[in-house]
Protein backbone atom coordinates (compact mmCIF):
# COMPACT_ATOMS: atom_id res chain seq x y z
CA UNK A 1 0.00 0.00 0.00
CA UNK A 2 1.18 3.48 -0.75
CA UNK A 3 -0.61 6.01 1.28
CA UNK A 4 1.30 8.98 0.03
CA UNK A 5 2.45 10.12 -3.35
CA UNK A 6 6.07 10.24 -2.20
CA UNK A 7 8.67 8.12 -3.88
CA UNK A 8 6.85 8.30 -7.19
CA UNK A 9 9.86 7.34 -9.27
CA UNK A 10 10.38 4.16 -7.31
CA UNK A 11 6.70 3.33 -7.64
CA UNK A 12 6.77 3.74 -11.39
CA UNK A 13 9.47 1.19 -11.51
CA UNK A 14 7.55 -1.06 -9.15
CA UNK A 15 4.42 -0.78 -11.33
CA UNK A 16 5.99 -3.18 -13.77
CA UNK A 17 6.04 -5.94 -11.21
CA UNK A 18 2.47 -5.48 -10.10
CA UNK A 19 -0.74 -6.75 -11.65
CA UNK A 20 -2.36 -3.44 -10.78
CA UNK A 21 -1.16 -0.13 -9.42
CA UNK A 22 -3.32 2.89 -8.68
CA UNK A 23 -1.60 6.07 -7.63
CA UNK A 24 -3.11 9.04 -5.91
CA UNK A 25 -6.58 8.75 -7.46
CA UNK A 26 -8.75 11.82 -7.03
CA UNK A 27 -12.39 11.98 -8.06
CA UNK A 28 -15.00 14.67 -7.52
CA UNK A 29 -18.64 14.78 -8.49
CA UNK A 30 -19.37 18.46 -8.84
CA UNK A 31 -18.10 20.05 -5.68
CA UNK A 32 -18.16 16.80 -3.72
CA UNK A 33 -14.71 15.29 -3.49
CA UNK A 34 -15.29 11.55 -3.21
CA UNK A 35 -11.71 10.34 -3.52
CA UNK A 36 -8.95 12.44 -2.02
CA UNK A 37 -5.89 10.62 -3.25
CA UNK A 38 -6.22 6.85 -2.96
CA UNK A 39 -3.35 4.56 -3.87
CA UNK A 40 -3.25 0.81 -4.01
CA UNK A 41 -1.11 -1.86 -5.55
CA UNK A 42 -1.78 -5.52 -6.09
CA UNK A 43 0.75 -8.24 -6.82
CA UNK A 44 -0.30 -11.24 -8.78
CA UNK A 45 -2.36 -13.45 -6.49
CA UNK A 46 -3.26 -10.69 -4.06
CA UNK A 47 -6.80 -10.50 -2.78
CA UNK A 48 -7.47 -6.98 -1.60
CA UNK A 49 -10.63 -6.45 0.40
CA UNK A 50 -11.83 -2.86 0.48
CA UNK A 51 -14.00 -1.95 3.41
CA UNK A 52 -15.69 1.28 4.31
CA UNK A 53 -19.06 2.69 5.21
CA UNK A 54 -21.35 3.79 2.41
CA UNK A 55 -20.15 7.03 0.92
CA UNK A 56 -16.54 6.27 1.75
CA UNK A 57 -15.71 6.15 -1.96
CA UNK A 58 -14.83 2.47 -2.24
CA UNK A 59 -17.14 1.70 -5.18
CA UNK A 60 -16.12 4.91 -6.95
CA UNK A 61 -12.50 3.92 -6.52
CA UNK A 62 -13.14 0.51 -8.06
CA UNK A 63 -14.93 2.15 -10.99
CA UNK A 64 -11.97 4.49 -11.50
CA UNK A 65 -9.70 1.49 -12.04
CA UNK A 66 -11.42 0.46 -15.28
CA UNK A 67 -12.42 4.03 -16.09
CA UNK A 68 -16.17 3.53 -15.75
CA UNK A 69 -15.57 6.74 -13.80
CA UNK A 70 -12.85 9.02 -15.09
CA UNK A 71 -10.54 10.05 -12.26
CA UNK A 72 -9.81 13.79 -12.03
CA UNK A 73 -6.18 12.96 -11.41
CA UNK A 74 -3.96 10.03 -10.58
CA UNK A 75 -2.55 7.12 -12.51
CA UNK A 76 -3.60 3.54 -13.13
CA UNK A 77 -1.13 0.88 -14.31
CA UNK A 78 -2.47 -2.46 -15.50
CA UNK A 79 0.28 -5.05 -15.72
CA UNK A 80 2.79 -2.20 -15.74
CA UNK A 81 1.03 -0.34 -18.57
CA UNK A 82 -0.09 3.17 -17.75
CA UNK A 83 -3.60 4.14 -18.86
CA UNK A 84 -2.86 7.34 -20.75
CA UNK A 85 -4.99 10.35 -19.94
CA UNK A 86 -5.33 13.68 -21.70
CA UNK A 87 -7.42 16.78 -21.16
CA UNK A 88 -10.37 17.35 -23.47
CA UNK A 89 -11.48 20.72 -24.89
CA UNK A 90 -13.02 21.78 -21.61
CA UNK A 91 -9.91 20.78 -19.71
CA UNK A 92 -11.54 17.68 -18.22
CA UNK A 93 -9.35 14.59 -18.08
CA UNK A 94 -10.34 11.86 -20.52
CA UNK A 95 -8.73 8.64 -21.66
CA UNK A 96 -6.23 9.61 -24.34
CA UNK A 97 -6.68 6.42 -26.30
CA UNK A 98 -10.07 4.73 -26.20
CA UNK A 99 -8.64 1.60 -27.86
CA UNK A 100 -6.11 1.23 -25.08
CA UNK A 101 -8.85 1.49 -22.45
CA UNK A 102 -10.96 -1.10 -24.28
CA UNK A 103 -7.97 -3.44 -24.47
CA UNK A 104 -7.03 -3.05 -20.80
CA UNK A 105 -10.64 -3.45 -19.68
CA UNK A 106 -10.57 -6.97 -21.08
CA UNK A 107 -7.77 -7.65 -18.54
CA UNK A 108 -9.91 -6.27 -15.69
CA UNK A 109 -13.16 -8.19 -15.49
CA UNK A 110 -15.75 -6.56 -13.27
CA UNK A 111 -18.50 -8.18 -11.23
CA UNK A 112 -21.27 -5.75 -10.33
CA UNK A 113 -23.44 -5.39 -7.27
CA UNK A 114 -26.61 -5.72 -9.35
CA UNK A 115 -25.13 -8.43 -11.63
CA UNK A 116 -25.85 -6.49 -14.85
CA UNK A 117 -26.29 -9.65 -16.87
CA UNK A 118 -27.58 -8.89 -20.36
CA UNK A 119 -31.22 -9.83 -19.97
CA UNK A 120 -31.85 -10.43 -23.68
CA UNK A 121 -29.26 -13.20 -23.75
CA UNK A 122 -29.30 -16.64 -22.18
CA UNK A 123 -26.84 -17.60 -19.47
CA UNK A 124 -24.52 -19.21 -22.02
CA UNK A 125 -24.78 -16.26 -24.42
CA UNK A 126 -23.88 -13.90 -21.57
CA UNK A 127 -20.73 -15.85 -20.85
CA UNK A 128 -19.53 -16.15 -24.46
CA UNK A 129 -20.52 -12.62 -25.55
CA UNK A 130 -17.30 -10.76 -24.77
CA UNK A 131 -14.92 -13.66 -25.55
CA UNK A 132 -16.48 -14.00 -29.01
CA UNK A 133 -17.13 -10.37 -29.88
CA UNK A 134 -14.32 -8.61 -28.02
CA UNK A 135 -11.54 -11.19 -27.73
CA UNK A 136 -12.55 -12.67 -31.13
CA UNK A 137 -12.36 -16.23 -29.86
CA UNK A 138 -13.80 -18.95 -32.09
CA UNK A 139 -17.38 -19.54 -30.96
CA UNK A 140 -16.99 -23.26 -30.43
CA UNK A 141 -13.99 -22.73 -28.19
CA UNK A 142 -15.82 -20.02 -26.24
CA UNK A 143 -18.82 -22.31 -25.69
CA UNK A 144 -16.62 -25.13 -24.43
CA UNK A 145 -14.88 -22.81 -22.03
CA UNK A 146 -18.17 -21.24 -20.91
CA UNK A 147 -19.67 -24.62 -20.13
CA UNK A 148 -16.65 -25.54 -18.05
CA UNK A 149 -16.91 -22.24 -16.14
CA UNK A 150 -20.63 -22.64 -15.59
CA UNK A 151 -19.92 -26.12 -14.24
CA UNK A 152 -17.36 -24.61 -11.92
CA UNK A 153 -19.81 -22.07 -10.48
CA UNK A 154 -22.42 -24.82 -10.28
CA UNK A 155 -24.96 -23.51 -12.75
CA UNK A 156 -24.35 -25.38 -15.99
CA UNK A 157 -27.79 -26.97 -15.92
CA UNK A 158 -29.35 -23.52 -16.36
CA UNK A 159 -27.20 -22.48 -19.33
CA UNK A 160 -30.12 -22.01 -21.71
CA UNK A 161 -32.24 -20.02 -19.28
CA UNK A 162 -32.56 -16.26 -19.29
CA UNK A 163 -31.15 -14.37 -16.30
CA UNK A 164 -34.60 -13.21 -15.18
CA UNK A 165 -35.48 -16.81 -14.37
CA UNK A 166 -32.58 -17.26 -11.96
CA UNK A 167 -32.25 -16.30 -8.31
CA UNK A 168 -29.93 -13.44 -7.38
CA UNK A 169 -27.25 -15.80 -6.16
CA UNK A 170 -27.43 -17.79 -9.39
CA UNK A 171 -27.26 -14.61 -11.45
CA UNK A 172 -24.18 -13.44 -9.59
CA UNK A 173 -22.50 -16.81 -10.14
CA UNK A 174 -23.23 -16.47 -13.86
CA UNK A 175 -21.73 -12.97 -13.72
CA UNK A 176 -18.61 -14.45 -12.13
CA UNK A 177 -18.41 -17.06 -14.89
CA UNK A 178 -18.77 -14.22 -17.41
CA UNK A 179 -15.83 -12.46 -15.78
CA UNK A 180 -13.71 -15.63 -15.68
CA UNK A 181 -14.36 -16.24 -19.38
CA UNK A 182 -12.16 -13.20 -20.10
CA UNK A 183 -9.30 -14.95 -18.30
CA UNK A 184 -8.58 -11.59 -16.68
CA UNK A 185 -5.39 -10.55 -14.88
CA UNK A 186 -7.37 -8.81 -12.16
CA UNK A 187 -11.00 -9.26 -11.12
CA UNK A 188 -12.89 -6.31 -9.72
CA UNK A 189 -15.81 -7.14 -7.43
CA UNK A 190 -18.14 -4.27 -6.61
CA UNK A 191 -20.08 -5.33 -3.51
CA UNK A 192 -20.91 -8.69 -5.10
CA UNK A 193 -23.20 -9.85 -2.30
CA UNK A 194 -24.90 -6.60 -1.27
CA UNK A 195 -27.94 -7.07 -3.52
CA UNK A 196 -28.55 -10.65 -2.40
CA UNK A 197 -30.97 -12.08 0.10
CA UNK A 198 -29.03 -13.18 3.19
CA UNK A 199 -29.50 -16.88 2.50
CA UNK A 200 -27.93 -16.48 -0.96
CA UNK A 201 -24.80 -14.63 0.17
CA UNK A 202 -22.79 -17.69 1.08
CA UNK A 203 -23.11 -19.48 -2.24
CA UNK A 204 -21.52 -16.46 -3.92
CA UNK A 205 -18.85 -15.92 -1.26
CA UNK A 206 -17.93 -19.58 -1.56
CA UNK A 207 -17.25 -19.15 -5.29
CA UNK A 208 -15.15 -16.01 -4.71
CA UNK A 209 -13.24 -17.77 -1.95
CA UNK A 210 -12.44 -20.68 -4.27
CA UNK A 211 -11.08 -18.21 -6.81
CA UNK A 212 -8.89 -16.62 -4.14
CA UNK A 213 -7.50 -20.02 -3.28
CA UNK A 214 -6.66 -20.61 -6.94
CA UNK A 215 -4.48 -17.53 -6.80
CA UNK A 216 -6.68 -15.13 -8.76
CA UNK A 217 -5.79 -11.48 -8.31
CA UNK A 218 -8.85 -9.70 -7.00
CA UNK A 219 -10.00 -6.39 -5.62
CA UNK A 220 -13.17 -6.97 -3.63
CA UNK A 221 -15.26 -4.09 -2.36
CA UNK A 222 -17.41 -5.63 0.34
CA UNK A 223 -19.33 -5.29 3.57
CA UNK A 224 -18.58 -8.87 4.52
CA UNK A 225 -16.08 -8.54 7.39
CA UNK A 226 -15.73 -12.29 7.87
CA UNK A 227 -14.88 -12.70 4.22
CA UNK A 228 -12.31 -9.89 4.29
CA UNK A 229 -10.70 -11.29 7.39
CA UNK A 230 -10.60 -14.86 6.18
CA UNK A 231 -9.85 -14.53 2.48
CA UNK A 232 -8.01 -11.28 1.80
CA UNK A 233 -4.25 -10.90 1.69
CA UNK A 234 -4.63 -7.16 2.23
CA UNK A 235 -7.45 -5.29 3.86
CA UNK A 236 -7.94 -1.65 3.05
CA UNK A 237 -10.29 0.59 4.96
CA UNK A 238 -11.48 3.71 3.19
CA UNK A 239 -13.00 6.62 5.03
CA UNK A 240 -14.15 9.87 3.44
CA UNK A 241 -12.13 9.26 0.32
CA UNK A 242 -8.86 8.34 2.02
CA UNK A 243 -7.15 5.12 3.01
CA UNK A 244 -7.47 5.12 6.80
CA UNK A 245 -6.05 1.71 7.49
CA UNK A 246 -4.34 -0.89 5.35
CA UNK A 247 -2.41 -4.07 5.93
CA UNK A 248 -2.66 -7.82 6.27
CA UNK A 249 -6.04 -8.74 7.74
CA UNK A 250 -4.63 -10.41 10.88
CA UNK A 251 -2.92 -7.14 11.70
CA UNK A 252 -5.65 -4.65 10.91
CA UNK A 253 -8.42 -6.65 12.51
CA UNK A 254 -6.43 -7.53 15.64
CA UNK A 255 -4.64 -4.24 16.11
CA UNK A 256 -6.43 -1.49 14.21
CA UNK A 257 -4.38 1.70 14.40
CA UNK A 258 -7.00 4.09 13.11
CA UNK A 259 -9.70 5.24 15.45
CA UNK A 260 -12.18 5.33 12.55
CA UNK A 261 -11.52 1.69 11.74
CA UNK A 262 -11.94 0.75 15.39
CA UNK A 263 -15.30 2.49 15.34
CA UNK A 264 -16.18 0.81 12.06
CA UNK A 265 -15.36 -2.61 13.49
CA UNK A 266 -17.40 -1.88 16.56
CA UNK A 267 -20.27 -0.93 14.30
CA UNK A 268 -20.46 2.57 15.68
CA UNK A 269 -19.08 4.54 12.77
CA UNK A 270 -21.56 7.13 11.68
CA UNK B 1 -70.79 -2.89 -58.16
CA UNK B 2 -67.31 -4.25 -57.37
CA UNK B 3 -66.36 -4.70 -60.95
CA UNK B 4 -62.88 -3.21 -61.37
CA UNK B 5 -63.42 -3.11 -65.11
CA UNK B 6 -59.96 -4.32 -65.98
CA UNK B 7 -58.19 -1.82 -63.69
CA UNK B 8 -57.30 -4.52 -61.13
CA UNK B 9 -53.74 -5.18 -62.37
CA UNK B 10 -53.07 -1.44 -62.54
CA UNK B 11 -54.14 -1.00 -58.92
CA UNK B 12 -51.99 -3.96 -57.87
CA UNK B 13 -49.05 -2.29 -59.60
CA UNK B 14 -49.80 0.77 -57.52
CA UNK B 15 -49.97 -1.40 -54.41
CA UNK B 16 -46.47 -2.67 -55.07
CA UNK B 17 -45.24 0.90 -55.31
CA UNK B 18 -47.06 1.80 -52.10
CA UNK B 19 -45.30 -1.02 -50.28
CA UNK B 20 -41.95 0.00 -51.78
CA UNK B 21 -42.41 3.62 -50.70
CA UNK B 22 -43.46 2.50 -47.23
CA UNK B 23 -40.46 0.18 -46.74
CA UNK B 24 -37.86 2.60 -48.08
CA UNK B 25 -39.36 5.43 -45.99
CA UNK B 26 -39.33 3.19 -42.93
CA UNK B 27 -35.63 2.43 -43.40
CA UNK B 28 -34.85 6.16 -43.67
CA UNK B 29 -37.08 6.94 -40.68
CA UNK B 30 -35.40 4.30 -38.50
CA UNK B 31 -31.91 5.55 -39.23
CA UNK B 32 -32.93 9.19 -38.72
CA UNK B 33 -34.87 8.23 -35.60
CA UNK B 34 -31.93 6.45 -34.04
CA UNK B 35 -29.57 9.31 -34.87
CA UNK B 36 -32.06 11.84 -33.46
CA UNK B 37 -32.56 9.86 -30.25
CA UNK B 38 -28.82 9.43 -29.71
CA UNK B 39 -28.26 13.13 -30.51
CA UNK B 40 -30.85 14.18 -27.93
CA UNK B 41 -29.31 11.89 -25.32
CA UNK B 42 -25.70 12.77 -26.19
CA UNK B 43 -25.66 15.85 -23.99
CA UNK B 44 -23.68 17.65 -26.68
CA UNK B 45 -25.20 21.10 -27.08
CA UNK B 46 -25.09 21.38 -30.86
CA UNK B 47 -26.50 17.87 -31.34
CA UNK B 48 -29.31 18.44 -28.85
CA UNK B 49 -30.28 21.73 -30.48
CA UNK B 50 -30.21 20.30 -34.02
CA UNK B 51 -32.34 17.30 -33.00
CA UNK B 52 -34.80 19.48 -31.10
CA UNK B 53 -35.24 21.88 -34.02
CA UNK B 54 -35.81 18.93 -36.33
CA UNK B 55 -38.49 17.26 -34.24
CA UNK B 56 -40.16 20.59 -33.45
CA UNK B 57 -40.50 21.52 -37.14
CA UNK B 58 -41.73 18.10 -38.19
CA UNK B 59 -44.28 17.79 -35.44
CA UNK B 60 -45.60 21.29 -36.06
CA UNK B 61 -46.06 21.29 -39.85
CA UNK B 62 -48.68 19.16 -41.64
CA UNK B 63 -47.30 16.18 -43.59
CA UNK B 64 -48.96 17.33 -46.81
CA UNK B 65 -47.35 20.77 -46.60
CA UNK B 66 -43.94 19.19 -45.96
CA UNK B 67 -44.41 16.87 -48.91
CA UNK B 68 -45.21 19.74 -51.28
CA UNK B 69 -42.48 21.90 -49.78
CA UNK B 70 -39.77 19.29 -50.19
CA UNK B 71 -40.81 18.11 -53.63
CA UNK B 72 -41.54 21.48 -55.31
CA UNK B 73 -39.39 23.65 -53.05
CA UNK B 74 -36.55 21.12 -53.27
CA UNK B 75 -36.79 21.20 -57.04
CA UNK B 76 -36.35 24.97 -57.13
CA UNK B 77 -33.58 24.89 -54.55
CA UNK B 78 -31.61 22.18 -56.34
CA UNK B 79 -31.90 24.02 -59.66
CA UNK B 80 -30.80 27.27 -58.06
CA UNK B 81 -27.81 25.62 -56.45
CA UNK B 82 -26.76 23.31 -59.28
CA UNK B 83 -25.29 26.06 -61.54
CA UNK B 84 -23.20 27.31 -58.61
CA UNK B 85 -21.35 24.01 -58.53
CA UNK B 86 -21.01 24.07 -62.30
CA UNK B 87 -23.94 21.84 -63.22
CA UNK B 88 -25.99 23.48 -65.96
CA UNK B 89 -28.65 20.98 -66.91
CA UNK B 90 -32.12 21.12 -65.42
CA UNK B 91 -32.34 18.70 -62.51
CA UNK B 92 -35.55 16.71 -62.23
CA UNK B 93 -36.12 15.31 -58.76
CA UNK B 94 -37.25 11.72 -58.94
CA UNK B 95 -40.68 11.67 -57.23
CA UNK B 96 -40.03 8.22 -55.74
CA UNK B 97 -36.90 9.46 -54.02
CA UNK B 98 -38.54 12.72 -53.02
CA UNK B 99 -41.55 10.88 -51.61
CA UNK B 100 -39.48 8.38 -49.63
CA UNK B 101 -37.17 11.11 -48.33
CA UNK B 102 -40.10 13.26 -47.21
CA UNK B 103 -41.94 10.46 -45.45
CA UNK B 104 -38.70 9.13 -43.98
CA UNK B 105 -37.85 12.63 -42.80
CA UNK B 106 -41.27 13.11 -41.18
CA UNK B 107 -41.32 9.75 -39.43
CA UNK B 108 -37.67 10.02 -38.42
CA UNK B 109 -38.82 12.66 -35.96
CA UNK B 110 -41.58 10.46 -34.51
CA UNK B 111 -39.27 7.45 -34.38
CA UNK B 112 -36.71 9.65 -32.64
CA UNK B 113 -39.12 10.31 -29.78
CA UNK B 114 -40.10 6.64 -29.58
CA UNK B 115 -36.46 5.49 -29.56
CA UNK B 116 -35.44 8.13 -27.05
CA UNK B 117 -37.98 6.86 -24.54
CA UNK B 118 -36.97 3.27 -25.25
CA UNK B 119 -33.27 3.99 -24.74
CA UNK B 120 -34.01 5.66 -21.42
CA UNK B 121 -35.80 2.49 -20.32
CA UNK B 122 -32.64 0.37 -20.73
CA UNK B 123 -30.83 -0.05 -17.39
CA UNK B 124 -27.51 1.85 -17.53
CA UNK B 125 -25.76 -1.03 -15.78
CA UNK B 126 -26.19 -3.27 -18.82
CA UNK B 127 -24.41 -0.73 -21.02
CA UNK B 128 -21.71 -0.28 -18.38
CA UNK B 129 -21.19 -4.02 -18.28
CA UNK B 130 -20.58 -3.94 -22.03
CA UNK B 131 -18.03 -1.16 -21.67
CA UNK B 132 -16.39 -2.90 -18.70
CA UNK B 133 -15.84 -6.00 -20.83
CA UNK B 134 -13.95 -4.05 -23.47
CA UNK B 135 -16.72 -3.42 -25.98
CA UNK B 136 -16.38 -0.37 -28.20
CA UNK B 137 -19.19 2.20 -28.26
CA UNK B 138 -20.43 0.74 -31.54
CA UNK B 139 -20.50 -2.77 -30.07
CA UNK B 140 -22.42 -1.60 -27.02
CA UNK B 141 -24.91 0.07 -29.36
CA UNK B 142 -25.41 -2.93 -31.62
CA UNK B 143 -24.98 -5.84 -29.21
CA UNK B 144 -26.74 -4.40 -26.16
CA UNK B 145 -28.55 -1.08 -26.54
CA UNK B 146 -30.54 -1.83 -29.70
CA UNK B 147 -31.72 -5.34 -28.72
CA UNK B 148 -32.56 -4.05 -25.23
CA UNK B 149 -34.45 -0.98 -26.44
CA UNK B 150 -36.45 -2.85 -29.12
CA UNK B 151 -38.78 -4.31 -26.55
CA UNK B 152 -39.59 -0.87 -25.19
CA UNK B 153 -39.69 0.73 -28.64
CA UNK B 154 -41.96 -1.78 -30.37
CA UNK B 155 -45.39 -0.53 -29.28
CA UNK B 156 -44.59 3.04 -30.37
CA UNK B 157 -42.71 1.80 -33.40
CA UNK B 158 -45.74 -0.23 -34.47
CA UNK B 159 -48.00 2.80 -34.23
CA UNK B 160 -45.57 4.89 -36.25
CA UNK B 161 -45.34 2.21 -38.90
CA UNK B 162 -49.10 1.96 -39.32
CA UNK B 163 -49.43 5.73 -39.63
CA UNK B 164 -46.45 5.83 -42.00
CA UNK B 165 -48.03 3.27 -44.24
CA UNK B 166 -51.21 5.30 -44.45
CA UNK B 167 -49.22 8.49 -45.05
CA UNK B 168 -47.82 6.98 -48.26
CA UNK B 169 -51.16 7.95 -49.81
CA UNK B 170 -49.76 11.50 -49.90
CA UNK B 171 -47.19 10.62 -52.56
CA UNK B 172 -50.00 10.64 -55.11
CA UNK B 173 -50.00 14.45 -54.91
CA UNK B 174 -46.46 14.61 -56.27
CA UNK B 175 -47.38 12.43 -59.22
CA UNK B 176 -46.18 9.07 -57.97
CA UNK B 177 -48.32 6.23 -59.31
CA UNK B 178 -49.13 4.55 -56.03
CA UNK B 179 -52.37 2.64 -55.57
CA UNK B 180 -54.30 5.71 -54.45
CA UNK B 181 -53.40 7.57 -57.64
CA UNK B 182 -54.12 4.50 -59.78
CA UNK B 183 -57.52 4.25 -58.16
CA UNK B 184 -58.10 7.94 -58.80
CA UNK B 185 -57.27 7.52 -62.46
CA UNK B 186 -59.57 4.53 -62.76
CA UNK B 187 -62.33 6.36 -60.91
CA UNK B 188 -62.00 9.34 -63.26
CA UNK B 189 -62.06 7.18 -66.36
CA UNK B 190 -65.05 5.09 -65.36
CA UNK B 191 -66.90 7.74 -63.28
CA UNK B 192 -67.36 5.05 -60.63
CA UNK B 193 -65.16 6.01 -57.70
CA UNK B 194 -66.58 3.60 -55.15
CA UNK B 195 -65.21 0.18 -56.24
CA UNK B 196 -61.70 1.53 -56.79
CA UNK B 197 -61.34 3.43 -53.53
CA UNK B 198 -62.99 0.56 -51.74
CA UNK B 199 -60.38 -1.82 -53.18
CA UNK B 200 -57.61 0.53 -52.05
CA UNK B 201 -59.10 0.66 -48.57
CA UNK B 202 -59.19 -3.13 -48.42
CA UNK B 203 -55.57 -3.33 -49.56
CA UNK B 204 -54.44 -0.86 -46.88
CA UNK B 205 -56.34 -2.85 -44.30
CA UNK B 206 -54.65 -6.04 -45.51
CA UNK B 207 -51.20 -4.45 -45.23
CA UNK B 208 -51.82 -3.09 -41.77
CA UNK B 209 -53.27 -6.39 -40.59
CA UNK B 210 -50.17 -8.27 -41.74
CA UNK B 211 -48.08 -5.60 -40.01
CA UNK B 212 -49.95 -6.00 -36.75
CA UNK B 213 -49.37 -9.75 -36.82
CA UNK B 214 -45.67 -9.27 -37.59
CA UNK B 215 -45.38 -6.75 -34.75
CA UNK B 216 -47.04 -9.16 -32.35
CA UNK B 217 -44.46 -11.77 -33.30
CA UNK B 218 -41.63 -9.24 -32.90
CA UNK B 219 -42.86 -8.18 -29.48
CA UNK B 220 -42.79 -11.78 -28.37
CA UNK B 221 -39.34 -12.26 -29.88
CA UNK B 222 -37.85 -9.22 -28.15
CA UNK B 223 -39.48 -10.09 -24.86
CA UNK B 224 -37.39 -13.24 -24.61
CA UNK B 225 -35.75 -13.20 -21.22
CA UNK B 226 -38.41 -11.03 -19.66
CA UNK B 227 -40.18 -12.78 -16.85
CA UNK B 228 -43.79 -13.36 -17.92
CA UNK B 229 -46.03 -12.32 -15.08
Amino acid sequence: MHETASGRAAEHHAAEHHALVCEDIHKSFGTLEVLKGVSLSAHKGDVIAMLGSSGSGKSTFLRCINLLETPNSGQVFVGGELIRMANDKRGEPQAADRRQVERLRTRLAMVFQSFNLWSHMTVLQNVIEAPVHVLKKPKREAIEQAEALLEKVGIRARKNDYPAHLSGGQQQRVAIARALAMDPDVMLFDEPTSALDPELVNEVLKVIKDLAEEGRTMIVVTHEMGFAREVSTQTVFLHEGRVEEAGPPQEVFEHPKSERFQQFLAGTLK
Amino acid sequence: MFDLQGYGPSILDGARLTVAVALVSLAIAMVLGLVTALAKLSGMRAAVIAATVYTTIIRGVPDLVLMLLIFFGGQVLVNDLAPMVGYDEYVDINPFIAGCLTIGFIFGAYMGETFRGAILAVPVGLLEAGAAYGMSRGQVLIRILIPQMMRHALPGFGNNWLVLMKTTALVSVIGLEDMVRKAGLAAGATREPFPFYFAVGVLFLAFTTVSVLALRWAEKHYSAGVRQV
